[in-house]
């Protein structure tokens, strides 16, 4: 008989139920932090700088540099943060010793979120109460309103983050109302802070697009210029005021540069939707792509040059024709084991 | 507005009238005029004048009327095919009179016959109307009594040639004897009294047992051509020295039209028996006509085309004298008097779609109105021929 020595340790080990992730324990956290820290003392002396104010953008910068990666996903690439962030939070174990658990929610199953939901109630009779005194009292009722437009609730995951439990949608959906009740009270300034633990500001507003002004050129005649992109097309286009209609493009009239009725179609377009089909000229430039990009292309050029000359009211008008947005079709990247994007080899059954 | 236009109307019906007293085809057309009065905005495109000798810049932007009989006989085979089906569709002809055909005409009417025959070459892009100027001069030059020696296209005698014979005259020369007899035959219908009047100078052998005596009126010649296809081009050729030799006698006068003359000079597609290439110069019609476009007779005129069309292995954004005739032809035909033909001007523009509107052409309700009218002037860019197409399915 043959007698296995070496052998692996998950052979060895007997059927297992998978354990959850791995569960870290304080120590194990602490030393990760201080091995961190000394570590980001060699990094600084190594690269040269001060150890004392060593940021963590000079880790990233440091490491990108000593280990250049090629791979697309950012999060891929070798990376060196705080155990904090890389170690996501656990919770801790919630009974001590003689295992009896510390909250006294713990048998709920979601202890978080109801004690979450207790709070936030007892927050909302608070601010009931005081109402209560401020009218025995005949006191005007303080009504300022929030900003709502500026900010917004957390998400479910965010929520389930800070809780570090499971939150249905459900539950999360009656939180929400609470919490919107609660502010809907004339009396909630009382309790701004704890309202804004769960609120966010909406950090980007809209991009407004600055319409240029009319520029004036040697001879007094108003124009402007737009840009435009097709596929690989790029066009610029200059529209002069006071015009009789002609149109050049890279020198020749469209007539014989753009012998498809298509294309010229597509060029009269904004100024037909405009009503000035006579009255500007237009010289253009045009490079790449095909025909049909290069009229698509100054289309969109033309457009854009075109919103100087007319109201805002109108410029809506052509942004919801379409005129203003750039196509974003382009050609689709071909797979490997299919002949083109989309079409597959011939089938045989065998 | 209205009060202008009575003016105008006024003002050509008393030209007609003026004019009746002093040529005679006028008779028909009194009748039209008097039509004319009621239909207001009807005058301001077209013009009741039918001679084109009485064009002048009054008329220019008007479209004139032909008869359909005169266009039979004067045109059976000139006008551009698009045209000739716009003729069948609304049962009438008419064509625009501008600025390119005035001038012309006005070179015509002043020039000296006695001096050696002046050449005019009308050139322009693709579609601006070439043959239709040319089709007018014709038209006047048939009016006024000439002989019109009309070449329809000579883009026909160099390209798709099924038969292709040895010429019994010159052995190096190759004979068409279909487009010969085609030619031949429109010809006859074009010129039926000049061909009575004029007589042979010289005896000419066409086989061993046909011959035409001198002094014999020319239709025989023509008749022994179209009887006996094989000398059709000898016969042409024929036709065209009397009429050369005879022309600066003064007792007619001969207008050579050719439309595409750069395929005179350019290259064939035909081939010879071998698969060598042929060259215009070893084409008896060729040959000829070549001999006909030299200014080295009298008492006449030779008004030519160039056509990018129809034209050979020359690039399509051609358009100049030098860049379609090429340094034979230019050198062939210097001096010239050259004729640019433009696109529409917008008053050309308005007439023209005005008498689409009229026609009841543009069906389109969008068509029908100013907006209409500016997109139509933007996707054609005023050319006369983007116009027809565009207009076609409306």
């Amino acid at each position: 008989t043959l007698r296995l020595i070496c052998t692996s340790t998950a052979v060895q080990r007997k059927n297992v139920g998978a354990s959850g992730p791995e569960k870290y324990t304080e120590t194990f956290i602490k030393k990760q932090i201080e091995e961190f820290n000394l570590g980001k003392r060699h990094l600084a002396n190594m690269m040269g700088e001060d150890p004392e104010t060593f940021t963590q953008e000079d880790i990233d910068r440091a490491i990108a540099y000593l280990f250049p990666s090629g791979l697309f996903d950012k999060q891929a690439r070798p990376m060196m943060k705080h155990p904090t962030e890389v170690f996501p939070e656990q919770r801790k174990i919630q009974w001590g010793e003689d295992g009896r658990p510390f909250h006294f929610l713990f048998y709920t199953g979601k202890q978080s979120y109801y004690s979450l939901m207790h709070e936030t109630y007892e927050k909302l009779l608070n601010v009931q109460k005081h109402q209560d005194q401020l009218v025995a009292q005949d006191l005007p009722l303080q009504k300022e309103k929030r900003n709502l437009a500026g900010s917004r609730w957390l998400t479910k995951i965010e929520l389930e983050e800070m809780l570090l439990e499971k939150v249905s949608d459900d539950d999360y959906s009656r939180f929400i109302q609470l919490l919107q009740k609660l502010v809907a009270l004339p009396c909630a300034d009382i309790e701004e802070k704890y309202i804004q633990k769960f609120s966010k500001e909406v950090p980007m507003q809209l991009q407004k697009v600055v319409i240029e002004p009319l520029q004036y050129d040697e001879r007094g005649v108003a124009f402007s210029t737009g840009e435009g992109q097709r596929k690989t097309a790029r066009a610029t286009a200059v529209v002069y005021d006071n015009g009789t209609g002609k149109i050049t493009v890279n020198g020749i009239d469209i007539l014989h540069y753009f012998p498809v009725l298509q294309d010229r179609e597509q060029l009269l377009f904004p100024f037909q939707f405009l009503g000035r089909i006579g009255k500007h000229d237009m010289v253009c430039t045009v490079s790449g792509g095909g025909r049909s990009a290069q009229a698509g292309a100054i289309r969109l050029a033309s457009a854009k040059a075109l919103r100087s000359f007319v109201t805002e009211k109108e410029v809506e008008f052509m942004r919801q024709a379409g005129l203003l947005t750039v196509d974003p079709r382009v050609k689709e990247r071909k797979k490997p084991g299919q002949e083109g994007p989309r079409r597959k080899f011939t089938w045989k059954k065998r | 507005m209205l009060r202008s236009l009575k003016g105008l109307v006024c003002h050509s019906l008393k030209l007609d009238r003026g004019c009746a007293l002093h040529t005679a085809a006028r008779g028909g057309l009194s009748s039209v005029s008097s039509q004319d009065g009621p239909e207001r905005p009807r005058a301001v495109f077209h013009t009741s004048e039918s001679d084109p000798a009485k064009h002048t810049e009054q008329h220019e932007g008007r479209l004139y009327d032909i008869p359909l009989e005169e266009v039979k006989a004067v045109f059976p085979h000139g006008l551009p095919h698009r045209f000739q089906q716009q003729i069948q569709t609304f049962n009438e002809a008419r064509v625009m009179v501008r600025k390119p055909a005035l001038e012309l005409l006005a070179y015509l009417k002043g020039s000296n016959f006695t001096h050696p025959a002046v050449r005019y070459v009308i050139y322009g892009e693709r579609g601006t109307g070439k043959t239709m100027t040319l089709c007018h001069v014709v038209h006047y030059c048939s009016r006024q009594g000439w002989l019109v020696l009309h070449v329809p296209d000579a883009h026909l005698w160099v390209k798709n040639c099924k038969e292709l014979l040895q010429s019994s005259y010159n052995k190096d020369r190759l004979d068409q004897p279909l487009q010969a007899s085609v030619w031949l035959k429109n010809f006859k219908t074009s010129n039926e009294r000049f061909l009575q009047e004029i007589k042979t100078q010289k005896k000419y052998i066409w086989g061993k047992r046909e011959s035409t005596e001198e002094g014999r009126p020319l239709r025989e010649v023509v008749e022994q051509g179209l009887a006996r296809v094989r000398s059709a081009s000898d016969a042409v050729g024929v036709l065209l020295r009397e009429l050369r030799q005879q022309s600066h006698r003064g007792s007619f006068r001969l207008l050579v039209a050719v439309d595409g003359v750069n395929a005179l000079w350019g290259q064939t597609t035909l081939s010879k028996e071998d698969k060598s290439p042929v060259s215009p110069e070893e084409l008896t019609l060729v040959h000829n006509l070549r001999k006909m476009v030299r200014n080295d007779w009298s008492g006449g005129a030779i008004v030519t085309t160039l056509s990018q069309t129809g034209s050979l292995f020359k690039p399509s954004s051609a358009y100049t004298p030098q860049e379609l005739l090429g340094k034979e032809g230019f050198d062939a035909l210097d001096p010239f008097v050259p004729i640019p033909v433009p696109n529409y001007s917008p008053r050309e523009f308005e007439s023209c779609y005005g008498y689409y509107l009229e026609r009841k052409w543009l069906q389109h309700e969008k068509a029908q109105t100013e907006d209409g009218k500016a997109e139509l002037r933007f996707l054609s860019g005023s050319n006369p021929r983007q116009l027809d197409r565009l207009a076609g399915p409306l």
